[in-house]
């Protein structure tokens, strides 16, 4: 499925400013970032470069400081229940209820999310079956290996198909034949006009699935452009100069990329 | 919605963890050692009891002392009112402090949910697992009552006062998972809670006090005349303003969770 070139062109999110202390210390600052539907963003830093709490606060679990998001044109703080409907979340870790099964954990996120009777199954039966989760409905979540757990993770961020999806370090214990079937369902994701935020601290991962990068250090934005072909030295560059040297702000492109071709 | 949402989540964990089973297997089996005692003593001393005119029935003896001990003492088994200050904290320890363990409170806030809406729907669901614990309890006294005379009045005041405690010690359990980092911490803090509520007028009781702050301020002040059958405002209050006051902290504690992170 692709989307109108209009529809495309939209922010569905833009960040204005965003900040936020965590521990005492700034966390996020000053941070200002626009994506468009379709789009595939990466988000790099070393630990604690920021980006945890960043998804965080775009996904809506924790507010900011100062700043805003804007979400598909309305504020996403003064309406957090939108959320609900457009953004699809795997936190880092993808914690889960060790106690209920992975129907259950499915059938709980729908219904948190709006989901319920016919719709809820359908949507439970296509993302089990994307997924390859079927054959686990059954089985309980907290004997669940990291890789499974992840999937699990993934397919409750997409049971209700978002219109944002906002990953943090989803390729955690994930083998190499699971990594590669994640770039290919966030390509697939792209494709039918969902926008990504991929927060990884693996160049590759970038290099492979996005179409642009941020990179994030010490909570302030470096680096903000779009991905080329055959980018990846001059971008493992500008990330250790940026991680190892603290970096500068001129990289920052404020003209965001056009989505890359996905259903290619 | 949300709420209800949140609530067959929470129901859906209560339900499948072995702790809600054994809990309820174990209580009911220890009431119905009480109501058989209470049921034999009756039964044994019914010639004497029918002598009296205007003595007590088998509402006063034996359907609510089934309930709570505060009226009968002695060396019977607890009654449900007994039980309930150490099951419920056991029930509502992980409400939110189990979340917060699992790292999946964030999980709530990403739903759009406001904190009001993830401690109502928690709180429905332990009150509604107690509801299903307070009407298997009834059910045993009630199993009797064709065949002998239940003052109804005063078996529903019974009942209604030991509801109202029921959710005003899951509003405390709630209160202290929400301020717990740990399961533990939080059915320690509602146990020491809950009887201190209960036995905080003692000392006033032994020294022959029988109003003030500190009578008004106990549980067992409020249960005691709804036990008895005697259904005021007063005691309506207390349980209301204690139910409100525990939810208002578990809500302002998990919202500014989501603004502190």
């Amino acid at each position: 499925m692709t989307m109108p070139t209009a529809v495309l062109s939209q922010d569905l999110l833009k960040l204005n400013g965003l900040s936020r202390h965590r521990a005492g210390r700034p966390a996020v600052q000053d941070l200002s970032l626009s994506l468009k539907r379709g789009q595939v963003l990466g988000l790099l830093g070393v630990n604690g470069a920021g980006k945890s709490t960043t998804l965080s606060m775009i996904a809506g679990a924790l507010r900011p400081d100062s700043g805003t998001i804007e979400l598909n044109g309305a504020d996403f703080l003064e309406h957090p229940q939108q959320a609900r409907q457009f953004i699809g979340w795997l936190p880092e870790r993808a914690p889960q209820w060790p106690e209920l099964t992975v129907g259950e954990h499915l059938n709980a996120h729908g219904r948190l999310r709006g989901l319920n009777g016919t719709a809820l199954r359908q949507a439970r039966e296509a993302i089990t079956e994307r997924l390859e989760l079927s054959s686990l409905q059954r089985r309980l979540a907290g004997v669940l290996s990291q890789g499974q757990r992840q999937r699990l993770g993934l397919a409750c961020a997409l049971l209700h198909k978002p219109a944002l999806l906002v990953l943090d370090e989803p390729a955690n214990a994930l083998d190499p034949v699971q990594v590669a079937a994640l770039r290919g369902l966030i390509r697939e994701q792209a494709s039918a006009g969902t926008a990504v935020i991929l927060s990884t601290h693996l160049l590759v991962e970038v290099t492979a699935v996005c179409d642009r990068v941020a990179i994030l250090h010490e909570g302030r934005l470096h680096h903000d452009a779009p991905i080329a072909e055959g980018d990846h030295k001059s971008l493992e560059q500008s990330f250790f100069d940026i991680a190892m040297r603290g970096g500068s702000n001129s990289s920052i492109e404020n003209k965001p990329a056009h989505p890359r071709n996905h259903a290619a | 919605m949300s709420v209800v949402a949140v609530t067959r989540l929470e129901l859906r964990r209560l339900f499948v963890r072995p702790l809600a089973w054994v809990l309820a297997a174990l209580t009911l089996g220890e009431l119905a050692w009480r109501f058989i005692l209470l049921l034999g003593q009756f039964l044994a001393n019914q010639i004497k009891l029918a002598a009296l005119p205007g003595g007590p029935g088998y509402t006063d003896l034996v359907a609510v002392p089934m309930l709570s001990s505060l009226l009968t003492g002695g060396f019977l088994p607890f009654g449900l009112a007994e039980l309930a200050l150490v099951i419920v904290p056991l029930l509502t320890m992980s409400v939110l402090a189990g979340d917060r363990g699992n790292g999946t409170l964030p999980l709530l806030f990403a739903s759009g949910l406001s904190g009001s809406q993830i401690v109502l729907g928690k709180y429905l669901a332990v009150l509604l697992w107690l509801i299903l614990w307070l009407l298997l309890v009834l059910a045993m006294p009630l199993s009797v009552a064709q065949g002998t005379h239940l003052d109804w009045g005063k078996f529903a005041a019974a009942s209604w006062g030991l509801l109202l405690m029921l959710a005003s010690l899951a509003a405390l359990g709630v209160a202290c998972s929400a301020f717990a980092s740990h399961p533990a911490i939080a059915a320690a803090a509602s146990l020491m809670l809950g009887l201190g509520l209960t036995i905080i007028n003692l000392g006033a009781q032994m020294a022959g006090v029988g109003n003030g702050a500190i009578n008004w301020l106990a549980l067992s002040s409020h249960l005691e005349p709804l036990l008895r059958g005697l259904v005021s405002s007063v005691d309506l209050i207390w349980f209301a303003l204690l139910i409100a006051l525990s939810l208002m902290l578990a809500i302002r504690r998990v919202s500014a969770e989501r603004e502190r992170g």
